[in-house]
């Protein structure tokens, strides 16, 4: 029955690709007074899932997305990834970052910055070439690719900030709000087109964001975290089916989740 | 009206014609004065005049021959020392970036230099290397030097937190990081930097010149007053060192064109 019970927890390991436990993280604000940012985090998130932490700002969502990429460390508590500690992991360069602004190199065109990761992993001009050719046309940027950053708009922009994550072929893919500054319009297109290439690629993405809507519509699993401090409030599975569509915002279901995540912010709604 | 100043060629007929019509004013009103020279502020056409004028002003040479021979001396003079500034200035930048203690060290000389008037070294200079040539190349390097390393500098810090987290997160090493990274984000600074020392570096040439009789522009300047040749001389170098300094800042903008292909991009998008 043990032994049982130990393989079935083997098997589980093997699919848990990011294991969070414990974790505490503390800052000391301006005056020097502790300000915890994090409280008691447990989580596992699986191999090749679409998990989002969702959460009013100040909630530490973006702070647990820093240190899963080892941009930060915790005060208290591990963070594994397969096993190894978020700097090892980065070593090996298996992370993928997309941030809220979309941080592009002014002086490169669009197609010589999605090859930047590939060249810091010293891939060859032709797979560059090639690499970066499908990830173009997987965001619909190949006629832009001689283009200046400067040059497209912002919702263009992000999209070559997504390819450039993409690029590099990462194993996790942590995204800071990407969306947060586009239009609504622009971030409806980009969800789809970011449901389709992560369908695709089959890579485990970590999301952050303030919207409901969007991480319902995105996620397998929305992660809703209460600020003051930082804490995991619930973790509700997202069972709309797949592919999602946009009608499917209209449904009484996904009206359903929505309450439901509402309320589980602790301290009723916010 | 409006629409018209907007227009770049117009502004600048129009500032043109206004600095004409004051300066003619000047030349009347000097004229009037009957000082002596007569001339110490002449007309234009006399100007232009002597440059086109066949006439000799020293024994072999006319009066466009000096101004281009001496400015050839003068130019190469700052040119080698404007290099010398820059590889310093760039290189010390880096070090700076790359080493805090560096910067610590280094800095508080470096604002000090800025407070030296290094024109007015210009003497001890030559009379420590002896060489009017060497001090001339000593003088420009010295003060292009200042504005390059801290634009530069400047440029290195201005790189934003993301970007450098954006590199950490892939874990590039630090050759890395300033191949790819700072030294290019930092062009447009250190272009910064550039044009504003091209001109200082002809300057302090001109300046040093005057020192000693060995050829010139600023040596020409000294004994165009004091000897034979004429006040249109004078005012043929003063003309033409001031062309060749906009030149030179402009001979900058121009090369930042050419090392920042994005520049070019927008402008030529703008211009559609």
């Amino acid at each position: 029955m043990n032994e049982l019970e130990e393989k079935r927890n083997q098997e589980e390991n093997k699919n848990v690709e990011i294991r969070i436990k414990d974790v505490d993280m503390t800052f000391q604000d301006n005056r020097g007074n502790e300000v915890k940012a994090l409280a008691g985090i447990n989580l596992d998130i699986f191999k090749g899932e679409f998990i989002s932490m969702l959460g009013p700002s100040g909630c530490g969502k973006t702070t647990l997305l820093r240190m899963i990429a080892d941009l930060l460390e915790p005060t208290d508590g591990s963070i594994r990834v397969s096993g190894m500690t978020p700097k090892e992991i980065r070593m090996q360069q298996k992370f993928g970052f997309v941030f809220q602004q979309p941080v592009l190199f002014d002086w490169r065109t669009v197609r010589k910055n999605i090859e930047l990761p590939m060249e810091i992993m010293y891939y060859t001009k032709a797979d560059k070439k090639q690499r970066a050719d499908e990830m173009l046309e997987m965001v619909g940027l190949t006629d832009f690719a001689e283009h200046y950053p400067k040059q497209l708009s912002g919702g263009m922009q992000q999209r070559v900030n997504i390819a450039r994550a993409f690029g590099g072929r990462p194993e996790i893919l942590l995204m800071d709000e990407p969306f947060s500054a586009l239009d609504e319009f622009t971030k409806e297109k980009l969800h789809e087109d970011l449901l389709r290439i992560w369908k695709q690629t089959n890579k485990t993405i970590v999301f952050v964001t303030h919207n409901i809507q969007e991480a319902i519509f995105l996620s397998d699993r929305v992660c809703v975290l209460s600020p003051h401090p930082g804490r995991l409030s619930a973790v509700i599975d997202i069972d709309l089916p797949r592919p999602r569509t946009q009608k499917m915002k209209e449904t009484l279901h996904f009206s359903e989740l929505y309450g439901k995540i509402r309320n589980s912010f602790e301290g009723g709604s916010i | 009206m409006n629409r018209l100043l907007n227009k770049k060629w117009f502004s600048v007929v129009f500032w043109t014609l206004i600095l004409v019509v004051a300066w003619e004013t000047g030349a009347f009103l000097v004229a009037g004065t009957k000082r002596t020279p007569e001339n110490i502020l002449p007309h234009l056409y006399q100007i232009i005049g002597a440059a086109f004028s066949t006439n000799k002003v020293t024994s072999d040479q006319t009066a466009l021959q000096i101004v281009l021979i001496n400015a050839g001396q003068t130019l190469l003079r700052a040119a080698i020392g404007f290099l010398l500034g820059t590889v310093l200035g760039f290189g010390l930048a880096l070090l700076m970036k790359l080493s805090g203690i560096v910067e610590k060290i280094v800095f508080p000389y470096l604002m000090l230099i800025q407070m030296i008037p290094i024109l007015g070294m210009a003497p001890i200079i030559l009379s420590i290397t002896g060489s009017i040539n060497t001090s001339r190349i000593i003088i420009a390097a010295i003060l292009t030097f200042y504005p390059v390393a801290t634009n530069t500098l400047a440029g290195f810090n201005s790189v934003e937190k993301e970007k450098h987290e954006l590199m950490y997160i892939y874990a590039a090493n630090k050759f890395t990081v300033y191949t790819k990274l700072l030294i290019p984000g930092s062009v447009p600074y250190f272009f910064t930097g550039l044009k504003i020392s091209a001109p200082m570096a002809i300057t302090a040439s001109i300046l040093v010149d005057t020192l000693q009789g060995d050829g010139g522009l600023g040596c020409m300047l000294s004994q165009s007053l004091k000897h034979a040749m004429s006040i249109y001389v004078f005012w043929l170098i003063i003309f033409f060192s001031a062309f060749i300094g906009i030149f030179s800042s402009y001979l900058m903008g121009v090369l930042e064109l050419l090392f920042t292909p994005q520049k070019h991009a927008e402008r030529k998008k703008e211009g559609k």
